[in-house]
């Protein structure tokens, strides 16, 4: 398996991970109390997304579709047969990272900011995250081919 | 003219590269402010200024480049101070908290994990640790699919399952890079990782930090890292950051 984000190498530049950082970017660092920050009204909504943690029908329904399809004959009866399979997966997933990472990034924020504007103060509607989390890495792979 | 700060470094900090580009559109020009033994990395802000993925990799782009050649303690994206004065007086006035950070965090780097199942892989390992799960997907599965109470009780099972293997994960990820961390810091949860986690490593030392994760890697098929770093010590910038991080609940928290 040949797993190594770009990031990793670079001594300092690059915006491979900019996705990944995103949260420390704007959550984490030195705030000094004589400077005032931007609005982030947007990126509000972005911190509550992150934080939300459900556990839906919607949810269950999906995990047990996956179930469904899992090819039971691979699993644990043919167990030297799994690291085939993952580093395959885990190696289409790397590609994306190194590089579908910024517009990865994009579509977050531009998402927070349509989210903000369409829903206005209302409550953000809750949604199976996982599902989510599938379509993000799913984009980014898109958007590595 | 309000002034855009990135992040603060001593003076004797190697000059920074020329013409790096700040936030704002056209990119405003980095400068450095001195105030005695420390600088401030700033721009002037642009009008209006807005997260923007451009201008979020300005910021990031500023203090990586500013990290590369030496110890900053990175600001959060968005400080604005009404004009350099305002900067040089607080570098001033906190010089001796700023100079302690810097000196503790000298040599140090910010590597940030953040790792996710390989939802088919886990589904094996779930399924194989648990007859009852994998009896009634295969109930199911005769039944063409189960009826919908039938997959409902199914995906509860399996994601209660999957989030206690998150839980074992989790841990098991911190408690082998820890050893190579001189601190850690966790993020806030999220069900978009099973554990979001920071660790402050000595550069030096970043290439031990980084086999070992590619340890984890290779022990654990079934969970995928991603690693970011080195980065600038942005969840390490306060003493009781790291204490603060796992709860921080908005930008009131971790302040000073």
């Amino acid at each position: 398996m040949t797993v190594v984000p770009a990031q990793q190498t670079g001594g300092g530049g690059g915006s491979s991970g900019l996705y990944d950082v995103l949260e420390l970017v704007l959550d984490r660092g030195l705030v000094i109390d004589a400077f005032v920050r931007v609005s982030l009204v947007g990126i509000e909504i972005l911190k509550i997304d992150v934080r939300v943690v459900v556990a839906s029908v919607d949810t269950y329904l999906r995990f047990a579709e996956a179930c469904n399809r899992l090819d039971l004959e691979a699993g644990p009866h043919r167990s030297p047969g799994l690291p085939d399979l993952v580093g395959e997966v885990t190696e289409s997933g790397s590609r994306g990272k190194s590089k579908g990472a910024l517009s990865g990034a994009a579509d977050t924020i531009s998402d927070a900011f349509k989210q903000a504007r369409d829903e206005g103060g209302r409550e953000r509607e809750t949604e199976s995250r996982p599902r989510a989390r599938k379509s993000t890495s799913s984009r980014r792979k898109e958007d590595d081919e | 003219m309000s002034t855009y700060v990135y992040g603060i470094t001593a003076s004797a900090h190697p000059a920074l590269p020329k013409d790096l580009a700040g936030v704002g559109d056209p990119p405003r020009p980095v400068r450095i402010l001195e105030a005695g033994e420390l600088t401030a990395v700033v721009s002037d802000a642009p009008e209006g200024l807005r997260p923007k993925r451009k201008d979020l990799l300005a910021h990031q782009t500023v203090l990586a480049e500013a990290g590369a050649a030496g110890v900053v303690l990175p600001m959060r994206f968005g400080s604005v101070a009404p004009d350099d004065d305002t900067v040089t007086s607080v570098l001033t006035d906190r010089a001796d908290h700023y100079k302690e950070r810097l000196r503790a965090l000298e040599g140090k780097v910010e590597y940030n994990v953040k790792a996710t199942h390989q939802e088919e892989a886990v589904l094996h390992l779930v399924m194989s640790a648990n007859p009852d799960i994998r009896a009634m997907t295969e109930a199911n599965r005769k039944a063409g699919g189960g009826s919908y109470d039938d997959r409902l009780r199914l995906g509860e099972m399996v994601v209660a399952a999957v989030k206690a293997r998150e839980g074992e994960d989790a841990a098991v990820v911190r408690s082998a890079l820890e050893p190579f961390a001189s601190d850690v810091s966790l993020g806030p949860e999220s069900t978009g990782w099973l554990v979001n986690v920071s660790f402050l490593v000595d550069r030096e030392s970043a290439d031990r930090f980084l086999t070992e994760v590619e340890n984890v890697r290779g022990n654990n098929p079934h969970i995928e890292l991603r690693v970011n770093g080195p980065l600038p010590p942005y969840s390490f910038v306060e003493p009781d950051a790291a204490e603060h991080a796992g709860t921080a609940a908005g930008p009131g928290a971790a302040q000073e």
